[in-house]
Formats: C-alpha cells, sequence, structure tokens
C-alpha cells in the first residue's frame, strides 16, 4: 500500500479534540480506498482544490435516492477514490443501535467500501463513505438481506429522524420513535421514489428543547407539548435557591414571555402566558414539571440557504394529539404536499414557497383556519388585502345592518 | 391503453425531452395525462414499473432529481444488457 506524506492534515490530529484524520489513518492501514482517500485529503489543502465531482446517475435499480454519486478528477493519481459514491443507511429512530447492530454495519462495509463512516450525517442517516459503481447493487443486497434499507436523496422525503422520546426521557409529549417509525413506513414511496420539487424533512422532538433542532433544520418541525399547568414543587425550590441558582436571574429574568415571578420565597407561574419554551422546567428538574393533555406543534418550513436565505420553521397548527395510526397528521401531510406541489418551482423548499405565495393561501388550502398563534411578527405594512369573497360577506352584512337600522358608517 | 403501449409512449415523450429539460416524474405524469387523458395514477404505475426493470431510471444533480433513460453503462452495471 502506497504510504502518502501528510504533513498538512497531520496538524488536525493536534490538540485536546477526537481528529477525522486520526480515525481515517486507522482505516488507512486496511483499506486502499481510505488510504487513498487521505493522500487526496492533503492534495485538496495542498493546492487549495477540491477534486470532487457530484452527482449523476449512480444508484441502486427502482431506488431514485439513498447513493450519492461522487467521483474524483485525481482518480489516476488515487485509484482508490477515482469512485466515492456515499451510501445512506436508514437510521434506527433515536438512534438506538445495538453493538451487533453496529458491528453488522461496519464489517459490511468494510468488505465492500473504505470503511469510513459518518455518523449520522444531517439528515439522520449512517452515512458510508466512499464506494465504487460496481459494488453499489451487492452493498444493497447484503445490508437488505439483514434488515437495513438506504435513506433517502434527491428531490424526495428525506429519512425522517427524532430525538430519543419516551425511551430515556421524561418530557417527551409524545412517542417521538412511533410516530418516527410510522411516517417512514407511511411514507416509503415518497422517500424512495423522489417526485418532489426538491427535499422535504420531518424531525420530531418530544419537547420545545429540540434537541434534534427541528425548528431551524427541517421543513415539517414536530415538537411536542403540553395544554395544562406547570406543577410546582415549592420544596424543590427552596432547595434549588439554598444550592446556590440566582432564580431569578436565571429563571425569571430569561423566561421569554415573563410569565414566572419568584419573591425570595415562593415562586408564580401565569400558565396563560407562558409558551412552552422548556427554559424553566430544563434547568430546575426537580421543582417543574408539566401537566395536562399532551401532543405537538407544528411548525412548518425551515431550511438553510439555498434559493432564499435561511428560514425558522413557523407555527401552523398550535396543538395536535398524536396518537397511533397519526391519522389526522398523515391527511395533513399529503394536503401539504399538494400545495407544495403545485406551486413550487425546482429546488424551492416549502418554506420559499410560503414565503412567496403567503400563508393565507397555504392555510386555505390545507384547511387549517388562521389562529393567533400563527403570527409570526408584528405586520410590517398599513395595508390590508380582502379577497372577493370578503368583500361580498361585508356587503350582505351591511344591507342587513342597514334593514335592521343597526348601520353606522 | 395497454400498460404496454402506455409505456412506450411515456418512453417517447422522456426520449423527446433529453438534452433539453430534466423532467420530473410529476412532469411525466402530468405530461402523460395532458397527452392521453389517462389517470395520472396508471401513468405512475406504469412509469415505475418502467423504472423497475431499467427502462427508466432516476438521475440525480445539484440536490434535484429527475428521471431519464438509461445509458448503456448503466444497463451493464446492472446486468441489465451484456
Amino acid at each position: 500500500m502506497k504510504k502518502y506524506n501528510t504533513p498538512l492534515i497531520d496538524d488536525l490530529e493536534k490538540g485536546p479534540w477526537p481528529s477525522f484524520v486520526t480515525e481515517m489513518k486507522k482505516a488507512a492501514k486496511n483499506n486502499e480506498m481510505a488510504n487513498d482517500a487521505l493522500g487526496h485529503l492533503e492534495k485538496c489543502y495542498s493546492t487549495k482544490v477540491g477534486y470532487w465531482k457530484h452527482g449523476g446517475i449512480v444508484g441502486v435499480l427502482g431506488y431514485g435516492g439513498g447513493v450519492i454519486g461522487r467521483y474524483s478528477e485525481l482518480g489516476e493519481e488515487f485509484p482508490g477514490v477515482a469512485h466515492f459514491h456515499t451510501v445512506r443507511l436508514n437510521q434506527p429512530s433515536g438512534f438506538f443501535y445495538t453493538s451487533k447492530a453496529l458491528k453488522e454495519i461496519c464489517d459490511i462495509w468494510d468488505k465492500y467500501g473504505s470503511g469510513l463512516t459518518n455518523m449520522h450525517g444531517s439528515t439522520g442517516d449512517v452515512v458510508l463513505l466512499g464506494c465504487r459503481t460496481e459494488s453499489l447493487e451487492a452493498v444493497f443486497a447484503e445490508y437488505s438481506s439483514r434488515g437495513w434499507d438506504l435513506g433517502s436523496s434527491g428531490s424526495a422525503l428525506r429519512t425522517p429522524s427524532c430525538c430519543v422520546g419516551p425511551a430515556r426521557c421524561e418530557w417527551a409529549n409524545y412517542d417521538t420513535l412511533g410516530l418516527n417509525y410510522a411516517l417512514t413506513q407511511e411514507f416509503q414511496d415518497e422517500m424512495h421514489r423522489p417526485s418532489f420539487s426538491y427535499k422535504f424533512k420531518f424531525k420530531l422532538s418530544g419537547c420545545a428543547c429540540d434537541c434534534v433542532a427541528s425548528l431551524a433544520r427541517s421543513d415539517m418541525s414536530i415538537i411536542g407539548t403540553w395544554k395544562g399547568n406547570i406543577v410546582i414543587d415549592q420544596a424543590e425550590v427552596k432547595n434549588y435557591a439554598k444550592n446556590g441558582m440566582d432564580i431569578n436571574a436565571e429563571i425569571v429574568n430569561m423566561c421569554p414571555t415573563q410569565c414566572i415571578s419568584y419573591d425570595g420565597k415562593e415562586m408564580k407561574i401565569d400558565n396563560a402566558e407562558c409558551n412552552r419554551c422548556m427554559h424553566c422546567i430544563a434547568k430546575m428538574t426537580k421543582a417543574l414539571k408539566p401537566s395536562g393533555e399532551k401532543g405537538a406543534t407544528i411548525c412548518i418550513g425551515s431550511k438553510a440557504p439555498i434559493v432564499v436565505g435561511s428560514l425558522l420553521s413557523w407555527v401552523i397548527v398550535p396543538f395536535i394529539k398524536l396518537e397511533p395510526p397519526y391519522t389526522e397528521l398523515k391527511d395533513l401531510i399529503r394536503k401539504i404536499w399538494d400545495w407544495w406541489d403545485e406551486n413550487a418551482k425546482p429546488r424551492e423548499r416549502i418554506g420559499e414557497v410560503i414565503e412567496m405565495k403567503g400563508m393565507r393561501s397555504f392555510l386555505e388550502y390545507i384547511g387549517v383556519p388562521p389562529m393567533p398563534q400563527q403570527i409570526k411578527e408584528p405586520r410590517k405594512d398599513p395595508f390590508m388585502f380582502y379577497t372577493e369573497d370578503d368583500i361580498a360577506s361585508f356587503k350582505t352584512k351591511e344591507a342587513e345592518e342597514k334593514k335592521t337600522g343597526k348601520y353606522k358608517f | 391503453m395497454e400498460t404496454a403501449e402506455l409505456q412506450d409512449k411515456i418512453f417517447a415523450f422522456v426520449q423527446a425531452a433529453q438534452g433539453k429539460k430534466k423532467l420530473k416524474e410529476k412532469d411525466i405524469i402530468n405530461g402523460m395525462n395532458a397527452e392521453t387523458g389517462i389517470d395520472k395514477d396508471v401513468v405512475k404505475k406504469a412509469m415505475r414499473g418502467m423504472i423497475d426493470v431499467g427502462r427508466l431510471m432516476y438521475s440525480y444533480g445539484g440536490g434535484a432529481s429527475s428521471v431519464e433513460i438509461p445509458s448503456e453503462e448503466y444497463l451493464r452495471e446492472k446486468g441489465l444488457i451484456k
């Protein structure tokens, strides 16, 4: 095996942090592709040029996603990376694995690919880095024979992902793992057969702590919430104060709706003003807990910048009960996709289309009534726009009032 | 219309766009529906059948997917031709 001199990337092994270069070097001892990837990376650093070509017609027969084609322009110099395709594997809900399952993934990948992995990609898939075109069908056959499936890529529903939910977290307001699995099974076709204008991502968080950052990273963010009051254990509040917590500075003054008060003895919460952000509960885990009916808030539209700048998701359904078989949610998702499909140009995410067409037309189509919780920010312009139907209804009302003598101009 | 005849029409539709426009699944379904009046779900099923046997294939570039006629190289790699 060729030994590469890598002074530039060796620098990335210095310091207290784990280094991907160290891990690549370990893989390079036994794998020609990983070894060439190391030499290729050093070349990229020294010439300040990336030699990768991306995309094309690589994949598994019948699937439209799950494999991302990558080729190097330096295939002759580094034959191990001439083809270096990425394979995405659908991760289990909440990223729970047995060590046996992880070993199985790695053993198959050592056999066919570079042995290099990324656990996990930002969509959530297990990302297997570096495979030749002629090995793809064999890789897929071997993984699928052990119960694994490809993840998604391209203009499709991307592999749904969720937080650890009720498996490990007392704050989960719904079964994120169960819903994630249900959505993955229900929308297999949308995942593996790209038919959208561009990508669409679900991310599921059990509470507003939002451990999977769904609000910033998914077209549809499903975030757990509750309807009842925050239950306060005043004895535990006292313990927090006794143990040095500055409750006014760390809790009261950091409450975004200023609905908490603390007089040094007792904590009070005006629950009607609380927006369920989880800050106080996450800081005072022993003293505060949610109560009452549990479910989720659905937000729509976040994305990283491509066509327009980055967006955060926007509330469309303030509260929805989420219980199997999740029929209401699945119906809503289909309506959302219908509207997007009708209105989007290629490579437009749903958030961008809503920005252009307006939340009003979106809500009308999906049949969700306007609600105060959907207000994103105070209006910036003084103009009011009415539809033909609005004007007709005002005229009818006016005529009625004129008849009954209640009309005042 | 028989499925095979519909699939021939789909193939001709994709062939006509080759080199001019990257067709999404939706473009093909809507285009065939407008051209033949055949139900969109029937067109979709016929097209998927073609993809499953390698008569058409998914392609990918810049994050967006399209449906194309496979190259000989692709068919050879999948063992569909020698």
